[in-house]
């Protein structure tokens, strides 16, 4: 099986905007895409959520389109659209009908050359008010709902820019000002902050035209200087450890470290890692604890790649009842151990590799995944070919290589560990849960 | 900033024609249904073997014996033991899969097409000749004894819990956990499950659909030997009449206590819709506007007006039998009434006034425009010819969607509504803090009130 292609072109308006167009007319679909160079990480000390509070605004009108006007014309349209924020960016994209290309591209425009002419206290204190419930409901009002926050905040000093949640606090959103917004908009939200991509069934040439005509005319903002140096050493400098009671009927173990960034060969061995520790129920994770030794009720582990200065490696097992806390705990470390001891065999490398193709195959097929893979290698390389080297990549990874980063990954000063314990009057067996009393360590 | 440029809005092209995948049919030797689709350009092949036999004829003594088999079908067969099994699919790059539905059952795969042969063959193996070791039976079990206590604990699985226990009489199985509860869960051995798989072995009620660029692939040569020679290994009995009637006759409100919660998980409604009525076209266009769009009524109300929520929705979860209708949304604790009071508004507005010209269009264009975008690559596809054949629907059910779309009027929509919202017997759940709300919504007089422990050890 060839591996999948995808043809583009890549391009630049006077302006700055980056564009990359990759037409396939085999669906009668186009994914429009963009991605802005901001994300969390962008915001300073008391203005924690903006970037995310600010994607919200996105979709609350332009100078020509009134709110909640965006998402109900491209309904209306036969598209769907939505826009994510994460620590290193922010993108915004739309899947349309083919023949609706043009209106997912003027919708981006307008609001990228006006947001500012629609912005006002009323549509602010309403998507704050949404915010503050996305967040109750991602996180303040789930089962184990705080574990991310906590990983970022003892892995990332106070003064690194992953310290803090994506959503950000009740504070700082409560806080936040018209004059808040507008200024995060004029310092980040232009077009040569900005990487378009457009994938489907269109035509090159007319889409180049339009592009030029609704986009040319934005003016370029005044970017500030990059972000400081963050890079960071793999070591914490000694293990971290915070027990947390929540209402949850069993206790669960989380894992944090520190790993390569995004964009470095290192993390993607560490990706091959965690499909031979945790990737279905032959991983290595999954077939001791919960098949064999049966102490935990499910096991993860798996890598998110951020550019920053370093990435996050993270797992979790669910301890089962009257499992003690502390057996689980050691049992995932002497995985994590031995992997980073001994090589991977080579029937579990042929197995991942497998895997990673038929993945690999699966991420490109619709359009609106190209669209955000083209959109995130420009954003952050300037290379969108990476699209098509990845596998490559990927398939290049050795047994050592995943030993050698598993070695300078998971060393005991490198870790953090949350662990969830059932509150007394919230267990399954009437409280009788043992190992509640995990030794605090740090 | 100027954007005088933008001043004029686009006007859309020319539609590109489209028609759903045209699909040919045909039957291995034992009477097994086949559906094949060639998607040109999609390596990656779909294949989904669906038994039209699911949860809601078992004995309600042994709830959960569907799921819990399903799950277990991967835990060794004749050839392989578990490892075994995985680690070959594995080989292949592709994960095997298996799940019991309410209606159907369905194990499936996705591979790329020069590896279809041999995936299909493990494929075959798990669904046909599973062996059911009982030690692992009796892990699986054990995990799905603490899978229920986590959904417990989850306020959203919580809130359709309870939500399903209240709308459906006690001799409903739609009123039972789909995997079974923590009374039924213990009695699910072994026995048990080979007896459920059994039933599964039965050509007349399976359908195998297959999807992709398979150019080159001779499917039906492939499935014939896999599957064209088992038959039933004991009469099959037809499946138990489903009972699917509302307990409710009148408004109620059930407040499951959630000690510190910052939200409250809403649910209201009612029994709700099979999936095979006349009014199928008009009831998708009534939920889009009350609760499926972006721009629905609901979303509009409660989250872009009054901000007290990240999402409201509503919709009907169609079924072989009346499946549940329900509107929902997680708002914060102070606003729960208010909250209740706007979502009970924009259900008793569905029904008394006709909906704009305008809202009807957006409704109408949404379904008909995102259908292609729903279709595009062989997953969906496969999925939607098993729902199918699964509902005993014609094969031109799909191809008449949008056509059907586009016929429904304002004054079907309306009936719609009339006909198939209760709003004199809506049951109202909320899952929060009963500590807080409980005083206010027993004195907004919503219906008959309840309260209830949050009950994490449920029985």
């Amino acid at each position: 099986m060839p591996a999948p292609h995808v043809d583009f072109t890549y391009d630049r308006l006077p302006n700055g905007l980056r564009y990359i167009l990759a037409p396939d007319p085999l669906a009668p679909v186009v994914a429009v895409n963009i991605w802005y160079g901001v994300g969390s990480r962008h915001e300073s000390p008391g203005k924690t959520g903006f970037a995310h509070l600010f994607e919200h605004v996105m979709f609350q009108g332009s100078a020509h389109v009134s709110k909640a006007e965006h998402i109900a014309l491209i309904q209306a349209a036969g598209g769907t659209m939505n826009g994510t924020t994460w620590l290193d960016r922010t993108n915004y994209f739309e899947t349309m009908p083919s023949h609706q290309l043009e209106l997912a591209l003027w919708l981006e425009a307008d609001r990228m050359a006006t947001l500012l002419e629609a912005l006002n206290q009323e549509n602010l204190d309403n998507q704050r008010e949404v915010v503050k419930n996305e967040k109750r409901w991602s996180y303040d009002n789930q089962p184990y709902g705080l574990w991310s926050h906590k990983l970022q905040e003892h892995l990332f000093p106070p003064d690194h820019p992953y310290h803090h949640p994506t959503i950000g606090s009740m504070e700082d959103l409560d806080a936040a000002s018209i004059d808040d917004v507008a200024g995060f908009f004029r310092t980040h939200y232009a077009p040569n902050n900005a990487v378009l991509s457009i994938v489907g069934d269109f035509d090159p040439g007319e889409a180049r035209a339009t592009i030029a005509r609704l986009f040319g005319p934005i003016e370029p903002a005044p970017l500030g200087p990059p972000l400081p140096e963050v890079a960071l050493p793999l070591s914490l400098g000694g293990e971290v450890r915070e027990d947390l009671v929540d209402r949850v009927p069993l206790a669960r173990v989380y894992l944090g470290y520190r790993a390569p960034v995004f964009g470095d060969r290192r993390l993607h061995a560490l990706e091959i890692a965690g499909q031979i520790l945790s990737g279905g129920k032959g991983s290595r994770l999954h077939r001791r604890l919960v098949r064999e030794e049966r102490i935990a009720q499910d096991v993860a582990f798996f890598v998110m790649g951020f550019v920053g200065g370093a990435s996050i490696a993270a797992g979790w097992a669910t301890v089962r009842p009257g499992v003690d806390v502390a057996r689980v705990e050691a049992a995932y470390l002497e995985e994590l151990d031995r992997i980073a001891r001994e090589p991977v065999t080579a029937d579990e490398l042929v197995r991942a590799r497998a895997l990673v193709e038929t993945d690999a195959v699966g991420a490109l097929q619709r359009v609106e995944d190209r669209a955000d893979q083209l959109s995130m290698y420009a954003t952050h390389f300037d290379q969108p070919d990476r699209i098509n080297r990845e596998l490559a990549e990927y398939l290049a990874v050795t047994a050592e290589d995943i030993r050698a980063v598993c070695a300078e990954t998971f060393p005991a000063d490198h870790r953090v560990v949350i662990t969830y314990l059932p509150a007394a009057d919230a267990t399954a067996d009437g409280g009788g849960l043992q190992g509640a009393g995990t030794e605090d360590a740090a | 900033m100027s954007g005088e440029h933008l001043a004029t809005r686009p006007t859309p092209g020319t539609p590109r024609s489209y028609e759903f995948p045209p699909f040919s049919r045909s039957r291995l030797a034992n009477g097994t249904e086949v559906r094949v689709v060639d998607l040109p350009g999609r390596p990656l092949v779909s294949l989904v073997v669906a038994v039209r036999r699911g949860a809601t004829d078992e004995p309600a003594e042994i709830a959960g014996v569907s799921a819990l088999a399903a799950r277990a079908l991967s835990e060794g067969t004749e050839r392989h033991d578990a490892i075994g099994l995985v680690e070959a699919a594995e080989r292949l790059g592709a994960q095997l899969h298996a799940s019991a539905g309410w209606d159907s059952t369905t194990g499936g795969v996705e591979v790329l097409a020069d590896r279809f042969a041999p995936a299909v063959e493990l494929l075959a193996e798990m669904m046909l000749t599973p062996t059911f070791p009982t030690s692992e039976v009796e892990r699986l079990r054990d995990q799905r004894m603490n899978e229920v206590l986590q959904a417990y604990a989850d306020p959203r699985r919580r809130a359709e819990i309870a939500f399903d226990e209240v709308i459906y009489t006690p001799d409903s199985p739609y009123r039972r956990l789909l995997g079974g509860s923590r009374s039924t869960v213990p009695g699910l051995d072994s026995a048990a499950l080979r007896v459920r798989h059994a039933s599964w072995i039965d050509p007349g009620r399976t359908t195998i659909v297959v999807g992709g660029d398979l150019a080159g692939t001779d499917v039906l040569g492939i499935l014939e030997p896999l599957f064209g020679g088992i038959s039933p290994v004991a009469p099959v009995p037809a499946p138990a009449p489903v009972i699917a009637a509302s307990a409710v006759d009148r408004p109620l409100v059930r407040v499951v206590h959630r000690p510190g919660a910052v939200q409250t998980e809403v649910r209201v409604g009612h029994v709700g819709l099979a999936r095979r009525i006349p009014d199928f076209h008009a009831v998708s266009v009534m939920s889009a506007i009350l609760g499926g769009l972006f721009g629905s009524r609901l979303n509009m109300r409660l989250r872009e007006e009054k901000g007290y929520t990240y999402g409201a929705h509503a919709g009907f979860d169609l079924r072989a039998h009346a499946g549940p209708f329900g509107a929902r949304a997680a708002v914060d604790t102070d606003n729960t009434v208010p909250a209740v009071i706007d979502l009970l508004g924009e259900l008793r507005r569905m029904r008394d006034t006709d909906v704009t010209p305008d809202e009807l269009r957006a409704a109408k264009d949404y379904l008909i425009g995102v259908f292609p975008l729903r279709f595009e690559t062989p997953g969906p596809v496969v999925g939607a010819l098993a729902g199918l054949a699964m509902n005993e629907l014609p094969d031109d059910e799909l191809a008449r969607y949008r056509p059907g779309i586009e016929a429904v009027t304002v004054a079907d929509v309306r009936s719609a509504a009339e006909t198939h919202i209760h709003v004199d017997r809506l049951a109202i759940v909320l899952v929060g803090d009963a500590d807080r709300i409980a005083t206010d919504v027993e004195a907004a007089g919503f219906g008959d009130y309840d309260v209830v422990a949050e009950d994490l050890a449920p029985g």
